[in-house]
C-alpha cells in the first residue's frame, strides 16, 4: 500500500508573527528587522520570538500552545513527531546548577506532548538542521504506508546560549544582518521558531511530491564547495517526485548568508538545473536560521506565502559574487506556483530537499 | 518484505570503547564522542567488509544521547568563559556522527538520530518500519537500525541489518502483517537480544514486535 500524503494544516510562532499568514503578509511588506542578543562582550543580530515572559518553561508552554491552537482540532491519539536541535537546553541554563539533565534525553518530549493534548505515540528527531524533514519523513512513510492517517510534526528551538556560544566559537554567525549569495555574506543569524504541520491522507490543497535526505561527509561544519551532494540529493528528490528540472517553479533554499553553505548551495542548484534555475527565495535573512525547527517554521511560511501568491523579496542580497555566478534570489512578485522545492543544508552534514505540489 | 542477518549487541566497559575502536579502525577515531564512537563500533560489526559501499541508510535511537558531553558544555558555557571550544560543541550534535563515520561506511547516505523521551523504552517498531518503506521504494540496499546508550561505567548498543536482497546468511524474513499472534516480544531497548535468543531457543517460525504505537499493521519475523 502506497498512497499520497497531504499538508493539511499548518502553525506558526516566530519573530516574524504569530500565524503562517501574518508571517507571509509581514514577508510581504518588507518586514525583515532582527533584534540583538548579547553573548559576553559581543553582541549578534537574533529573530527572538516576541513573548513577554522570562520563564523559559512558561515561555516554552505559551508557544507550543500557541501554535498547537492554529492547528484545528486534534484527536488526542494523533501521532506525534518533534523536531529540535537543542530541546530544553535553554531551561537547564536558567535553572544553573546542579545542571539535573533527566535520565533520556528527551524527556522534555512528553511535556510537549503533554501542552498538546496528544497521548498518542511520540517520536523526536534531533539531527541538526534537517530535523524538521527528518520528522516529516518519518511520520509521511507511515502515512504512505497506511500505518496511520493523520500525524502532527512540530519544531521548536528556543532560546538558550549554548547555540549561540557554540556557533559563536566557530566564527559562523554574522555581526551585521543574513546575506544569502551576496558577495559580502558573512555568515549566519540565529532565531527562535515554534512550527507545526499536520499531515493526512485525506486529499488538501498540498501534497509532499518528494522527500529525500543525504550526507555530505566534507566536513562536520560545512558542505563540499563543489555542491555534488548536494546535488545528487535534490536529483533523488525530483526523481522520486517524477519532475524533471523544469517542472520546479521556485525554490525556498537553505541560502543563510554563510560564505561556504551558500557557495556549495549555488553550486548544487546549477549541477541540476543549468542555466535555468527557477526563481529562488531564502527565508532566513526574515525568520533567522531556526536550526532544528527551521525545516517546519520555513514549509509554514512557504504555503501561506503560495496560499496568497505573494512571493517575497529576500532581504540582505544586493551584489552578485563572481564565484557563485549568475544564482540570485528573485524580487518580490505575484507568480502563482504549483510545485516548488524546499532545501535544508544541515550543520554536520545533513542534507534534505522536500517538494510540494499544489492538488 | 525485508531481510535480517544475526541481531548484534555490544557491550563495553567506558574506558574499553577506545579500544575497540582502535582495534576495529586499527587507529583510534580523533576528536569524536563517545556516541560516535560506540555508533562506529556497531556499524562495522553490524556489515561486512563487501557491503559496505552499498546504499545505506542509519536510523538510530538513544536515551542518554551525548549526556556527558552536554553537561561538559553547559559548565563551560553557564560557568565558564561564555564561548565554549568548537570542539566541545561538536561534541552534544549527534547528528555530526553520520559525517564522522561515512568515511568508514562510504555507502552511508542518510542518517536519523532519535533521541529518546523515556529510559527504558524503544522506537523499533518506528524504525524498522521506516526500514521497510525505503527497501520497498528500492532507496538503499540496506538499512541500519540500533538502540544505542551510555552509561558512566557502560556504553551498550543493539543493532538489526534489514536488506531488500538476502545477505549471506540471512536468519529472518520481515514483513508487515495485519494478523497478529499471542507469540510477541515487547519494544523495548534490547528487542534485538531477545531477537536473536527466540532464533536459538524457541521452535517457533514466527515471532511480532509488540509496539505501543498500534499501528494498524504488526511486524512479522519469519525464521528462514
Amino acid at each position: 500500500m502506497r498512497r499520497p500524503v497531504y499538508i493539511a494544516g499548518s502553525g506558526l510562532l516566530c519573530a516574524r508573527g504569530d500565524s503562517p499568514d501574518a508571517v507571509a503578509a509581514s514577508l510581504w511588506a518588507g518586514d525583515y528587522q532582527a533584534g540583538k542578543r548579547r553573548l559576553g562582550e559581543r553582541e549578534y543580530p537574533y529573530f527572538p520570538l516576541h513573548l513577554a515572559e522570562s520563564d523559559w518553561m512558561k515561555r516554552a508552554e505559551q508557544a507550543v500552545r500557541q501554535v498547537t491552537s492554529q492547528l484545528g482540532p486534534l484527536a488526542a491519539t494523533t501521532p506525534l513527531f518533534i523536531a529540535s536541535s537543542s530541546f530544553q537546553i535553554g531551561y537547564f541554563e536558567q535553572q544553573g546548577e546542579p545542571f539535573n539533565l533527566p535520565a533520556a534525553n528527551a524527556e522534555f518530549s512528553c511535556q510537549l506532548a503533554l501542552w498538546m493534548h496528544l497521548d498518542g505515540p511520540c517520536s523526536s528527531f534531533s539531527s541538526a538542521c534537517i530535523s524538521g524533514f527528518s520528522a516529516i519523513e518519518a511520520a509521511r512513510s507511515l502515512i504512505a504506508t497506511g500505518q496511520i492517517d493523520e500525524a502532527v510534526i512540530i519544531g521548536l528551538e528556543l532560546t538558550n546560549n549554548v547555540t549561540l556560544a557554540g556557533f559563536a566559537a566557530m566564527e559562523l554567525l554574522s555581526r551585521t544582518n543574513s546575506r544569502p549569495f551576496d558577495k559580502n555574506r558573512d555568515g549566519l543569524v540565529l532565531g527562535e521558531a515554534v512550527a507545526a504541520i499536520r499531515l493526512s491522507a485525506t486529499p488538501s490543497n498540498w501534497h509532499i511530491a518528494g522527500l529525500c535526505t543525504g550526507i555530505d561527509a566534507y566536513s562536520t561544519t560545512g558542505p563540499d564547495p563543489d555542491g555534488g551532494q548536494i546535488a545528487s540529493v535534490t536529483v533523488d528528490c525530483l526523481k522520486e517526485a517524477h519532475f524533471l528540472p523544469g517542472d520546479i517553479e521556485l525554490i525556498k533554499v537553505q541560502a543563510a548568508g554563510s560564505p561556504g553553505t551558500d557557495l556549495a548551495e549555488a553550486n548544487a542548484l546549477k549541477k541540476v538545473f543549468g542555466e535555468k534555475i527557477p526563481p529562488l527565495l531564502s527565508l532566513k535573512p526574515a525568520l533567522g536560521h531556526t536550526l532544528g525547527a527551521s525545516g517546519i517554521a520555513e514549509l509554514a511560511t512557504l504555503l501561506a506565502c503560495l496560499a496568497a501568491d505573494q512571493i517575497p523579496a529576500t532581504a540582505g542580497y544586493s551584489e552578485a559574487d563572481p564565484e557563485i555566478g549568475p544564482v540570485s534570489p528573485v524580487d518580490r512578485n505575484k507568480c502563482h506556483i504549483n510545485r516548488a522545492m524546499l532545501n535544508l543544508i544541515g550543520f554536520g552534514g545533513g542534507l534534505a530537499t522536500m517538494i510540494i505540489e499544489r492538488v | 518484505m525485508a531481510y535480517l542477518n544475526a541481531p548484534i549487541s555490544q557491550h563495553f566497559a567506558a574506558q574499553e570503547l577506545p579500544i575497540a575502536v582502535r582495534s576495529a579502525l586499527g587507529k583510534p577515531l580523533r576528536r569524536a564522542a563517545a556516541l560516535t564512537q560506540l555508533a562506529l563500533v556497531g556499524r562495522l560489526a553490524s556489515l561486512a567488509e563487501n557491503r559496505r559501499h552499498q546504499p545505506t541508510a542509519l536510523l538510530w535511537q538513544s536515551p542518554s544521547g551525548p549526556r556527558a558531553e552536554t553537561l561538559a558544555l553547559l559548565q563551560e558555557v553557564c560557568i565558564g568563559s561564555g564561548e565554549p571550544m568548537p570542539l566541545d560543541f561538536l561534541a552534544i550534535q549527534p547528528a555530526i556522527a553520520a559525517a564522522q563515520i561515512q568515511p568508514f561506511l562510504p555507502g552511508l547516505q542518510s542518517a536519523s538520530y532519535l533521541p529518546l523521551d523515556t529510559d527504558g523504552k524503544a522506537q523499533w517498531s518506528l524504525l524498522l518500519n521506516m526500514a521497510l518503506n525505503w527497501l520497498d521504494e528500492g532507496r538503499y540496499a540496506q538499512v541500519l537500525c540500533a538502540h544505542l546508550d551510555l552509561l558512566p561505567t557502560i556504553a551498550e548498543s543493539h543493532w538489526l541489518t534489514l536488506s531488500k536482497e538476502p545477505l549471506e546468511n540471512p536468519l529472518l524474513k520481515l514483513q508487515l502483517t495485519s494478523i497478529t499472534a499471542d507469540n510477541h516480544l515487547p519494544d523495548t531497548p534490547d528487542f534485538p537480544q531477545h531477537l536473536n535468543l527466540w532464533l536459538q531457543q524457541s521452535n517457533a517460525n514466527v515471532i511480532y514486535l509488540q509496539s505501543p504505537a498500534a499501528y494498524r499493521q504488526a511486524l512479522k519475523f519469519t525464521r528462514i
